[in-house]
């Protein structure tokens, strides 16, 4: 076949997803069907990208991988806040274009993650030292647990910047700023492998969002950001005792200090240690998740803030609790979390899937629903996460992409209905599926999504959770008492997301005001676009996306078992000690002990290239 | 045949995917485009991809008719792509492909959904011509048929249950089509909340199968089922029941003691609960007849002939499953017979004709429940196939002669009442003769479809029964031993006998029906030739509805009409249907035709081998025959003779004999009440207690009370910081003469090392200001040397067994002096640890104390 007529035939697929794409708008114009064309045009490229092809097969994946990518990843935002802020303050236009440009090529960088087939092991690994006097080092890399988050915020906070260029009119370069500090901090929290760098992040995208909240927020948006605060800052100040006494113990055991990941994950402390340490993170993401009773700075923090800023919340911070958990608690302190892990899946169930639902049921404010739901589907991730099979951990992680996606698509809907009617109250609403039907079409598609009718992406995560669930061993002889339970709320989600539709879109169009609505508009189609094509890519073909995701999950799950190992080994005793090195992919750019000031520029390569298997 | 087999071998049938999606593309298309395509263009898409799935259906049917020979059962397979598979913690994993099969029984189905359903497309884009909705509605429809054909096709519990859930979203989309109607909206949510109830139990048994066989397609759990024949404990949930103490003890006892059932049980229960949810069974029925507020073809489609018989559908595929428990099955056949039964009795009062029609399928699904449940799972599916063609021939005609209805009334439920009916023979006689077919089915008439299929289900109601799947009749493994549920004898004889009332009383409300519609006099408006209606009659829908109620006015209105040839052609094909299908499987007395019963017999084989006859119940088949006939006789008689000949006084003066009873009866047994005010009440107060609970306990004890006594605590601290010079520095002082006794108390402190094996310990002492040492070594009561030295290290070596307490005092540069005793052991080496190190689980630190250094600290002297 000639060149030109085999380039055609590559490029023929997208072309006609973009025909189709223009297509679909009714009564609009020329820039949204073009968008909504180059919306499905890009849809069909992740899809292509991730699909499976012979040629990925390499002898050496890692080779290839730029090391420098992760931290263009996260710099780019940031440096691009510090840009921002040069701007002037009088062009909301300049300005708006530039934070949007700066989202987008971060999100088409990121793409690049998707080059590595993330096999069991670090990818794109970047280590500078940083302090040496104390062991801190620059050390970032991903594996398959953290590349999907990191996709998952460079996918959802350009959507949540374009919904909020389009609803906020007031102080557009501080939102700028904010939006791209926010953004870097949050990802620089997804890729950290030191615990400092770890904790400077965490801390960082803590101002960005109560600056959110507190000043394009709603009536109490002081109070909700407050509340916020202090509850996060709580659970980060013991987060950092935990920290330093793990990083003390290092530096005693092994005779010099390192706030690495890898090198604290050979602590084994004495139980009574571990379990102070482990409920010092364990607080810390417990709050962020949240899980119940922790969980009430949630919904106060999302009716307060604006749509966009609900949207970072829901879809990627909340993820940071989940993500906390699986590498800090499950991969530090892998032995106290299994025992533990019974006991916190009956509070995932009962405080978190059983009681979310049915507070959720219960709330007038849509926004305030959404929230608790919230509480409900994270129950599902954190249960997934306790359960500790390969599956349940994959539904888990799967899940938070799940959760990211559908919670997102749906503060964004609500978003849309406060813009023209400034207000979320249930009872305002009534019938309004004639008058907005695409609107209605949507939330609908949103809502069978989040309540997990099969097809869609919810489906998916929750089915592999249950299941896994049912088959796991770290639960014990409880296993499938809780995995039961957890399926009943399945019944429970259908109650009170059905609920909200009945009530919002269907029945009589009684009140007068909601007569004149106007349907979804050009920039709220666009925006929500992505987010819907990726409910029935996720829905049917999780495999794309659960195949980059196994091995860094089974390595997880590996350290877990390790964990739980030497935490039986331990016994009593009350002296801690360091486990053996275990070598391989896994322990790759550990902090090696800093050699004499003669020869450091060696000891540095050497800690580099060290591990062989 | 052989051509497609050539083309489409049976690993890789093709053919398969075709049939599935083009219905999808349907609905896909006429969903986005429906409202620029037109009317014409959207029915024409929508009737031809069903049509073409109802082709290669037919094609797929005769192709596996082919390949079946003798009593291997023939599958089709395609595989899509991989979905997801579960890894366990042993590293087991199992796959789920999105992948479809087909067998003789899947085959069959999928002929009558893709079949029946293309006669009810046929049938509403005439019915449905005037709707605005039309393209949304067309899209449902084609939505649901290719739900539906995913549930029936595909190849695992997974995909199965896409299409399980799909279909529910389309009867809930489909009842609440006409959305602005608050109950209509309503309804549709709950029938889908009811259902989710159901597929709960369907979760449930997936997560058990994967746990027990290991798989989730139709091979696997085949292969692995066996393995369901595993005692379970059910009770205590715990290792006890948690406060049982209190009882007294042999109610303790009682109470703690451990409850075994099969997994199989279990297995079979959970899916039974998915079938009663979706197949509207006995307690979850609640919502089948709330969804008749659907368009009347959706009624038919969906709420008769095809996704209300999934239930069906799911226990007869996995029949290999359900058999393994005699308990479950057992619970089956008497749920279905109770539901049978109880739902009749409601139908008996209602006179509104969908809610009769709804009430009577209810009833139905109970007869297939009932045959599935005895074991003749060919005898359930049979009904359900000959109930497909003869409910969804009367829902249909209940749609025309609704629709003749309308042209003068309005109001739904008036146009569906049946007191305003009457006489409609003469004005839609293909209407009638095809109703009466179905009538004749439904009742069972002699040699009509439901005669045979409903003789057939009574007769092994009462003649078959399941065996134990285990010789003994005990289960045993590791210890447990338990005693499987064994059929009682009377069971047979009950169920029979519920099932012959019911049939009595079927043939009652239905004759009833029957002629309330199209005998007697037209009772809905006067009839006037050349009638011309009023105009903008629109605003004035429930002045026409309700007029009828005026005794003193009446209405006047046009003869009614028969329906066009879309809504007729699909009458008269199932009326057809409705007689004679029958004899797909006729086995009553002399006449023995029976295609159906060899064409299922591969797929039931495994099935059918744990199920045995009752002695000699072959040679009494003629006097069922005789009962079923007059079951038939005395219902449609006594019907006759009460609403026919005394034109309804007999039931009249029945009623105003008994109000309450019969406003109960009319009220359906004011079920709905009881989970209203029970069920959903219980929950929505638990939902109410605990939203006041998040905010007044939860979230009150993290923020307002943390708040209060961090606000407390500073004001506590501010009257300290009073400002006065000299406050400050008399606490400046007291704080200067904390740290100087400090520094002036010495204090000691060792760190110890020790080696069990070898019998070296030593002590390293804490260095302070000015600090000098003397040590006790050989516990002698004696310092070793007298005077304070610098030595800061000591060592001593143990023999086995021996223990022994060493002291060391230290004294600081003020001359004061600190003492402190440390206890060593040396312990006997453990060989039983060392031989069985292999395996840690083995050695449980807790059992080896002295493996530990003993360090007991005395205080300082």
């Amino acid at each position: 076949m000639n060149p030109v007529a085999s380039g055609l035939f590559q490029i023929a697929p997208y072309i006609l997803a973009f025909v189709v794409g223009v297509l679909v708008p009714r009564r609009q114009g020329a820039p949204e069907r073009v968008a909504i064309g180059i919306v499905a045009a890009l849809a069909l490229l992740l899809v292509r990208s991730l699909w499976p092809s012979e040629t990925a097969a390499v002898a050496d994946p890692n080779a290839h991988e730029w090391k420098y990518l992760l931290s263009v990843i996260v710099f780019l935002p940031i440096l691009g806040a510090i840009f921002v802020l040069f701007l002037p303050r009088q062009s909301p236009v300049i300005l708006k274009r530039v934070t949007f440009l700066i989202l987008g090529l971060d999100g088409l960088v990121s793409l690049d993650l998707l080059s590595s087939p993330m096999t069991r092991g670090w990818h794109f690994q970047h280590i500078v030292e940083w302090v040496p006097a104390f062991g801190i080092r620059y050390h970032v890399a991903v594996d398959g647990v953290s590349m999907w988050l990191i996709l998952l915020s460079t996918l959802t906070t350009p959507i949540a910047a374009y919904v909020s260029f389009g609803s906020l009119k007031t102080r557009i370069k501080d939102l700028c700023f904010a939006f791209l500090l926010l953004h870097g901090a949050m990802m620089g929290a997804f890729i950290s492998l030191d615990l400092f760098l770890f904790f400077v992040f965490w801390e960082l995208l803590l101002i960005p969002m109560i600056v959110m909240i507190g000043v394009w927020g709603g009536v109490e948006k002081v109070k909700a950001a407050y509340k916020f605060f202090i509850y996060t800052m709580v659970g980060s100040m013991l987060m950092l005792a935990a920290i330093l006494f793990m990083v003390w113990n290092y530096s005693k055991l092994a005779g010099y200090p390192s706030f690495d990941y890898l090198a604290l994950q050979r602590v084994v402390l004495p139980r009574t240690a571990a379990w102070l340490c482990f409920g010092g993170f364990f607080l810390a993401f417990a709050i962020k998740v949240p899980m119940f009773p922790f969980h009430t700075w949630l919904p106060d923090a999302h009716v307060q803030a604006p749509t966009g800023g609900s949207i970072i919340l829901a879809a990627v911070l909340l993820k940071l609790g989940a993500y906390g958990y699986i590498r800090f608690c499950m991969g530090l302190l892998g032995g106290v979390a299994w025992t533990a892990a019974a006991t916190l899946a009956g509070v995932a169930i009962g405080g978190g899937i059983v009681y979310g639902a049915l507070v959720a049921w219960k709330q007038d404010d849509v926004k305030r629903l959404v929230a608790y739901s919230s509480v409900a589907h994270m129950g599902f991730v954190m249960l997934g996460l306790f359960a500790g099979t390969q599956a349940a951990m994959e539904g888990a992680v799967l899940q938070m992409l799940n959760h990211g996606v559908s919670t997102g698509a749906l503060f964004l809907l609500v978003g849309v209905i406060y813009d023209r009617r400034h207000t979320r109250l249930v009872r305002e609403f009534g019938g309004i599926a004639k008058v907005m039907p695409i609107y209605a079409a949507l939330f609908v598609i949103v809502t069978m999504s989040s309540i997990g009718v099969p097809g869609t992406n919810g489906f998916v995560g929750e089915f592999m959770i249950v299941m896994g669930t049912f088959v796991s061993q770290t639960l014990g002889g409880q296993a499938r008492l809780q995995a039961g339970l957890a399926s009943a709320g399945v019944i429970l989600a259908a109650v009170y997301m059905l609920s909200v539709v009945q009530r919002v879109f269907f029945g009589p169009l009684s009140n007068p005001k909601n007569k004149h609505l106007r349907d979804l508009n050009v920039r709220e189609t666009i925006a929500v676009a992505p987010l819907i094509a990726l409910i029935f890519v996720i829905g049917l073909f999780p495999n794309l996306f659960l195949s980059r995701m196994g091995d860094g999950v089974s390595a997880v799950l590996e350290r877990y078992q390790d964990s739980r190992k030497s935490y039986q080994e331990q016994g009593d005793s009350d002296t801690a000690r360091l486990s053996e090195r275990r070598g391989g992919a896994l322990e790759l750019g550990y902090p090696e002990a800093p050699q004499k000031k003669t020869d450091t520029q060696p000891a540095q390569a050497q800690a580099l290239n060290a591990e062989a298997p | 045949m052989q051509a497609i087999l050539a083309l489409f071998p049976a690993r890789d049938y093709t053919l398969l995917s075709l049939i599935v999606l083009l219905p999808l593309l349907g609905a896909a298309v006429n969903g986005v485009f429906g409202k620029r395509l037109g009317k014409e263009a959207v029915s024409l898409l929508a009737l031809s991809v069903i049509f073409i799935s109802f082709v290669l259906s037919v094609l797929t049917f005769f192709a596996l008719g082919h390949a079946q020979q003798g009593e291997t059962a023939a599958r089709f397979y395609w595989k899509g792509w991989e979905w997801f598979h579960l890894t366990q913690q042993n590293g087991n994993s199992t796959t789920l492909n999105v992948a479809f099969s087909v067998d003789a029984l899947s085959g069959t189905m999928a002929l009558i959904v893709t079949g029946v359903g293309f006669l009810i497309h046929l049938y509403s884009v005439s019915y449905m011509a005037e709707d605005p909705g039309f393209h949304r509605f067309l899209t449902y429809l084609n939505l649901f048929i290719f739900s539906m054909l995913v549930l029936i096709l595909g190849d695992s519990l997974p995909v199965l249950f896409v299409g399980w859930e799909g279909v529910g979203l389309c009867s809930y989309l489909l009842i609440g089509f006409w959305f602005e109607t608050e109950s209509n909206a309503a309804a549709g949510k709950k029938a889908f909340v009811t259902n989710r109830i159901g597929d709960f139990g369907l979760l449930v048994a997936m997560g058990l199968l994967l746990y027990y066989t290991g798989a989730l397609d139709w091979s696997g759990i085949e292969g692995g089922a066996k393995n369901l024949l595993t005692p379970v404990q059910v009770w205590p949930l715990g290792t006890h029941v948690p406060a049982a103490s209190l009882l007294p003890a042999g109610a303790e006892h009682w109470v703690n003691m451990p409850r075994y059932v099969s997994a199989a049980t279990l297995v079979g229960l959970a899916l039974f609960l998915g079938c009663a949810g979706k197949s509207a069974q006995l307690p979850l029925y609640v919502w089948l007849p709330d969804a008749m507020a659907g368009p009347t073809p959706v009624s038919a489609l969906i709420h008769a002939a095809t996704m209300v018989t999934a239930g069906v559908y799911l226990l007869c595929r996995l029949s290999f499953v359900m058999v393994l428990s005699p308990a479950a099955m057992a619970v089956v056949a008497f749920t279905g017979a109770l539901t049978a039964l109880f739902a009749a009795s409601i139908a008996f009062a209602q006179h509104d004709i969908k809610k009769v029609l709804a009430y009577s399928t209810v009833s139905q699904l109970g007869y297939m429940f009932l045959g599935v449940g005895v074991g003749a799972f060919t005898a359930g599916f049979f009904h359900v196939i000959t109930h497909a063609f003869f409910k969804a021939c009367m829902f249909l005609g209940a749609g025309s002669v609704i629709h003749a209805m309308h042209a003068r009334i309005h109001d739904t439920d008036a146009s569906q009442d049946m007191r305003n009916m009457g006489g409609l023979r003469k004005y839609m006689p293909i209407t009638f003769w095809t109703f009466a077919a179905s009538w004749a089915a439904i009742v069972g008439f002699p040699l009509s479809s439901g005669f045979f299929s409903k003789d057939e289900i009574l007769f092994k109601a009462y003649s078959s029964f399941v065996n134990s799947p285990v010789p003994g009749n005990t289960l045993t493994d590791g210890g447990i031993s338990m005693e499987l549920f064994t059929w009682p004898t009377w069971l047979g004889s009950a169920l029979y006998a519920m099932g012959l009332l019911t049939a009595v009383m079927t043939a009652f409300y239905m004759t009833r029906l029957f002629i309330g519609i199209f005998f007697g006099e037209f009772k809905g408006w006067k009839i006037v030739k050349g009638f011309k209606e009023a105009q903008g009659h629109d605003e004035a829908d429930h002045g026409h509805g309700h007029a009828h109620h005026d005794p003193g006015v009446r209405l006047e209105g046009p003869t009614p009409h028969e329906s066009p040839w879309q809504m007729v052609l699909p009458l008269a094909i199932l009326g057809a249907l409705a007689a004679f299908s029958g004899f797909f499987n006729a086995n009553a007395g002399p006449i023995h035709i029976t295609p159906l019963d060899s064409w299922l017999e591969p797929v039931f084989a495994k099935a059918s081998g744990a199920v045995s006859l009752v002695a000699e119940s072959e040679s009494k088949e003629p006097l069922f025959l005789g009962l079923a006939f007059a079951a038939f006789a005395v219902g449609s008689g006594v019907a006759y003779w009460v609403y026919a000949i005394q034109k309804g006084k007999p039931a009249q003066s029945l009623v105003n004999a008994a109000p309450g009873f019969h406003s109960l009866v009319f009220d359906k047994w004011r079920v709905d009440e009881f989970y209203d005010e029970y069920v959903i009440g219980a929950v929505d107060s638990l939902a109410e207690f605990f939203t006041w609970a998040d905010k007044w306990i939860v979230d009150f004890i993290l923020t307002r009370v943390s708040s209060f006594l961090i606000a407390a605590s500073g004001t506590a601290l501010r009257f300290m910081q009073t400002g006065r010079v000299q406050t400050y520095a008399a606490v400046m002082v007291l704080g200067l003469g904390g740290v100087g006794y400090f520094f002036v108390t010495p204090r000691v402190e060792a760190e110890t090392k020790s080696n069990d094996a070898s019998g070296a310990y030593s002590l390293s002492a804490a260095q302070g200001l000015g600090y000098s040492y003397r040590w006790d070594l050989n516990n002698d009561g004696k310092w070793d040397t007298e005077k304070f030295s610098s030595q800061t290290r000591a060592s001593l070596k143990l023999a086995v067994k021996e223990n022994r307490t060493v002291r060391l005092e230290v004294k600081n540069a003020f001359g004061r002096t600190a003492t402190r005793s440390f206890d060593f052991a040396r312990p006997q080496p453990d060989l039983s640890g060392a031989l069985s190190r292999g395996s840690p689980d083995q050695v449980p630190l807790r059992r080896m104390p002295n493996l530990r250094q003993l360090v007991k600290q005395g205080a300082a002297k």
